[in-house]
């Protein structure tokens, strides 16, 4: 650099050559997830059950308001969020760390990851007839000690797909993890032990601390998984028993599409969720930004 | 290498290595392998159980091996769906990766729309259903295989995986390209395509998952007995007849087969891609 003046500042947008590459990409975008995003602020304050009514104002969220089934929702989707985030977090870094080096780390960490990709519809399958509290497999195998009636108790049917969304997702996070772990210089354990550290002093003094940015990342995408887990309840539970799993993504698909679709106010509830969503995201940006 | 060296080589490696593992994290590790592959290896096993066994008071002890669940396998209901998951999973992939190569360029090569693409990365697009149904009913979309393709053709997540690729490379390859008179297509399809080939491979492969395992969506979209993809053929089977393991588990084992073969030829380059893609 020849002189120390400040840096001319960056045009908000700029079109450099070959800028004509992301036309059809942003198109696509812009039709099938910013016009949805806009559309659905209008298609919230319609009577809209399978065709087009009328304007409603804001009917749909005075409903919503008084509908008990939106805030057992929201509780059951954050208790879903607290169950899930730690046991995931737990689990995936205690896998990196343990797998670290080791000589089946490739093997186990390919294995962890296969159900994020496997076939979900019958991953569903291995899950309902292995996990059946009445007929399936274990159930049957060990004389019905080891059920988890799902039919019939509501924190069942919780524990059931909690335990599915770490199932699929255990393997992505231990990537994560193992990913920040390699990052680690090795002069840093070195430094560490010629001063005389213990095992678990290296443990929880140092890789855990420089770890730090990997958790916080995961502790976003896991929590999305609280959003993400209507497939799961789709697939296994559909919102029972006595709609103790219906967390927010299923309740939506269930007012939109369900025996008595009403898409307006399906838009409304979509509104209020997209609205928290955005609100928790933005709060999570700041704790990124900082650790990033 | 000199032997003399050796020792000294390995202590300075074990020095510098992370710390040692744990009984406590050695059984953990182990349980969470188990409870992994617990669900995959029954379904294996279950798809090769005779018919007669289910009627027997202990299904528990192996009463034989047949591969008769996997013949009787219903065309229509499975097969079929089967085919066109694979059609339409492998055309959104191949289109996705194409239409984000050149938008990664371009956004590498100074058009600077990366916020809008991390903007549109942080929309929850499951929460769009609703509204996305009201676009695809007006644009008659409805009921037509095309709503699994269009809705698709770009993804925020593919863009961003193959511009962390490109910022990887060094630009003298294209500054020396340009100089040669390449124009910027045959740059993105001479010297970029190749050179990223492990991040479009392993983009690919994600791509097809995501699409693969969609589930609600096409459920919605073509409530169409004609049209039902794998994921929805195998849902209605669970539901019609949930304890006829044998075809269930057949059924699981064959929509699986793509995802195994897929997964086998590419473990490595999906996995490097995942772990690369933080740092």
């Amino acid at each position: 650099m020849i002189s120390d003046s400040p840096k001319p500042k960056e045009p908000r947008f700029r079109l450099a050559p070959a800028w004509w590459g992301v036309i059809p990409s942003l198109l696509a975008l812009l039709l099938f997830i910013a016009y949805p995003l806009i559309q659905v602020f209008q298609m919230s304050t319609q009577k809209y059950s399978i065709v087009y009514e009328g304007f409603a104002g804001f009917h749909n969220y005075a409903r919503m308001l008084a509908d008990p089934n939106v805030g057992r929702s929201l509780l059951l989707t954050l208790i879903f969020g607290l169950c899930t985030l730690p046991l995931f977090v737990g689990l995936a870094t205690l896998c990196a760390i343990e797998l670290e080096g080791t000589r089946l780390e490739r093997l186990v960490k390919a294995i962890l990851f296969l159900p994020s990709l496997w076939t979900i519809g019958a991953s569903a399958i291995g899950w309902y007839t292995l996990y059946e509290p009445d007929y399936g497999m274990l159930a049957t195998l060990t004389g019905g000690f080891l059920r988890l009636p799902w039919h019939d108790k509501g924190w069942a049917g919780v524990a059931l797909i909690v335990l599915f969304t770490i199932w699929q997702n255990v393997g992505y996070g231990t990537l994560i993890v193992s990913a920040g772990l390699k990052s680690i210089p090795t002069e840093v354990f070195e430094a560490a032990r010629v001063d005389g550290a213990t095992e678990n002093q290296l443990r929880f003094g140092i890789v855990l601390p420089l770890l730090r940015p990997s958790i916080v990342f995961l502790a976003v995408v896991g929590s999305l998984y609280a959003i993400q887990s209507y497939t799961a309840v789709l697939l296994l539970t559909q919102g029972g028993p006595f709609g103790s799993t219906r967390v927010v993504g299923y309740l939506i698909y269930e007012t939109a599409f369900g025996t008595a679709p009403n898409l307006g106010y399906g838009a409304a509830l979509s509104v209020l969720i997209l609205a928290l969503a955005f609100t928790f995201s933005a709060f999570q940006a700041r704790a990124l930004k900082s650790d990033l | 290498m000199i032997p003399s060296l050796k020792p000294e080589a390995r202590e300075k490696v074990q020095a510098g290595s992370p710390p040692k593992g744990t009984w406590f994290g050695r059984i953990v590790v182990g349980l969470m392998v188990v409870f992994v592959l617990l669900p995959i290896i029954w379904l294996a096993y279950s798809s090769f159980i005779p018919k007669e066994a289910l009627f027997k008071p202990d299904v528990t002890i192996p009463v034989g091996f047949t591969f008769q669940n996997y013949l009787e396998l219903p065309f229509k209901e499975l097969i079929r769906p089967l085919l066109l998951s694979l059609l339409l999973s492998s055309i959104v992939a191949g289109l996705q990766v194409l239409i984000a190569l050149p938008a990664a360029f371009a956004i590498r090569a100074g058009t600077n729309v990366l916020p809008l693409y991390l903007f549109l990365l942080s929309v929850p697009a499951e929460l769009l259903l609703v509204p996305l149904y009201g676009l695809l009913k007006d644009l008659n979309l409805l009921n037509n295989p095309l709503a699994l393709v269009l809705p698709f053709l770009a993804s925020p997540f593919t863009v961003f995986l193959l511009y962390g690729g490109v910022v990887k490379l060094p630009w003298a390859y294209v500054e020396a390209a340009k100089l040669d008179g390449a124009t910027n297509l045959q740059i993105i399809t001479k010297v970029i395509a190749p050179l990223l080939r492990p991040e479009m491979t392993a983009a690919s492969v994600l791509a097809f998952a995501a699409h693969w395992n969609l589930v609600l969506y096409p459920k919605i979209v073509l409530n169409d007995k004609n049209w039902a993809t794998v994921q929805v053929a195998l849902t209605e089977m669970l539901q019609k007849d949930p304890n006829n393991w044998g075809a269930l588990g057949a059924a699981a084992m064959l929509t699986s087969l793509p995802i195994l073969v897929l997964y086998a030829l590419f473990e490595r380059r999906v996995t490097r891609v995942i772990e690369g893609g933080l740092k």
